[in-house]
């Protein structure tokens, strides 16, 4: 059986996050680390946006200078994320590609199951909806949030790893993220909806948890049935971490590639 | 120009042609180019496998004869991502062909 390293939740802003994602990879590609699961929050408050999309199309970047919102691109693909420090709580899972399916879309769908099964701990039933969301079912509090997203998830395979990460909304403030990321109308209009706002929904719209309560449900479903030990960086990681906060994720070449 | 189009079921993209001028080559580090052709930039949040086959598409895209069919594009593509290997999730060889035409006739 696999054994998995399982890095408790920690803080950091949006650089760091990035770049520890990116370290980890490496390591993990090297077999020097075992495969990897790591929770995760964004301190200050983030906007992530995918490695394909442009970042003055994407992001009010007045609006994020304003309210002290760092903005980062990320290594996935994807759409912007607005990480709120407590409105969220972020995984990532990174392991050798030959420990998942080889299908995409499949790939996708076991580790958002992972999801699935924290959130039914929590009370809360959703499915997972391709491409890469989670949305809450029918018969979770009624019709209350039914379809609407409390997971958006994104997956990159380079140099034989896989990193797939994603947020779960615990209580999200739906006027500031959308004062702060710009969204076409493009891409609502087949949905047939007024506004995006209705397609988000959190946690705490769907049950009365603690954020805490709810780590532990994203631990638990994350870890079950599966040999892991408890870790934390290896001092390489970190060293390699700080590099890359500096000559990537730091970067304008890199945040305004696009 | 750019002609932008959110694919049912799938994701947003964006395709944004410049005709190539010693201006546009210098701004995009093109030194070489002769100055014809198109430079083309694809945005969007759909996913491709591997993330870097992306200039090869928008490279390919901007050499492109100007009147070439939505059908010829599109299999300019298909054989590009069969040939690397890449896997475009959340818009097709097709969209990119519909999009990219879109955007060049805004163009012309």
């Amino acid at each position: 059986m696999t054994v998995w390293r399982v890095i408790p939740y920690s803080e950091n802003d949006a650089f760091t996050n990035m770049a520890i994602d990116e370290a980890i990879s490496g390591s993990v590609g090297s077999g020097t680390e075992l495969p990897t699961i790591r929770f995760y929050g964004w301190k200050p408050d983030a906007v992530s946006i995918g490695y394909f999309q442009s970042l003055q199309r994407e992001v009010d970047m007045a609006r994020c200078a304003e309210l002290g919102v760092d903005i980062v691109r990320r290594r996935t693909g994807g759409g912007a994320v607005y990480h709120d420090s407590l409105g969220e709580i972020t995984y990532s899972v990174i392991g050798r590609e030959e420990l998942f399916p080889n299908d995409i879309l499949a790939s996708y769908r076991l580790i958002c199951g992972w999801i699935v099964d924290s959130l039914a701990l929590l009370g809360i039933r959703s499915e997972f909806k391709p491409i890469n969301d989670i949305v809450v079912s029918a018969g979770s509090g009624g019709n209350l949030g039914q379809g609407k997203k409390i997971s958006g998830n994104a997956q990159t395979r380079r140099g034989g790893v896989l990193l797939q990460h994603g947020t779960i909304l615990y209580s999200v403030d739906v006027d500031r993220m959308f004062s702060i990321l710009r969204v076409s109308d493009e891409k609502i209009k087949d949905k047939m909806i007024a506004t995006v706002k209705e397609r988000v929904t959190s946690i705490t719209q769907q049950r009365l948890v603690s954020r805490e309560e709810t780590y532990e449900a994203l631990f638990e479903g994350f870890t079950h049935g599966k040999d892991f030990r408890l870790g934390d960086l290896s001092n390489h990681e970190r060293k390699r971490a700080l590099e890359l906060v500096e000559t990537r994720y730091l970067s304008r070449e890199w945040n305004e590639m696009r | 120009m750019r002609f932008e189009e959110k694919i049912p079921g799938g994701k947003l993209v964006a395709i944004e042609v410049l005709r190539r001028t010693k201006r546009t080559n210098d701004s995009a580090g093109d030194s070489e180019s002769s100055g014809s052709g198109l430079l083309v930039k694809i945005t969007g949040d759909f996913f491709l496998h591997p993330e870097d086959s992306l200039e090869d598409i928008e490279r390919t895209l901007g050499k492109l004869p100007t009147d070439a069919s939505e059908a010829d594009v599109t299999a300019v593509l298909v054989a590009l991502l069969s040939k690397s290997g890449a896997t475009l999730i959340g818009v097709s060889a097709c969209d990119l062909a519909r999009i990219f035409k879109k955007a060049t006739l805004k163009l012309s």
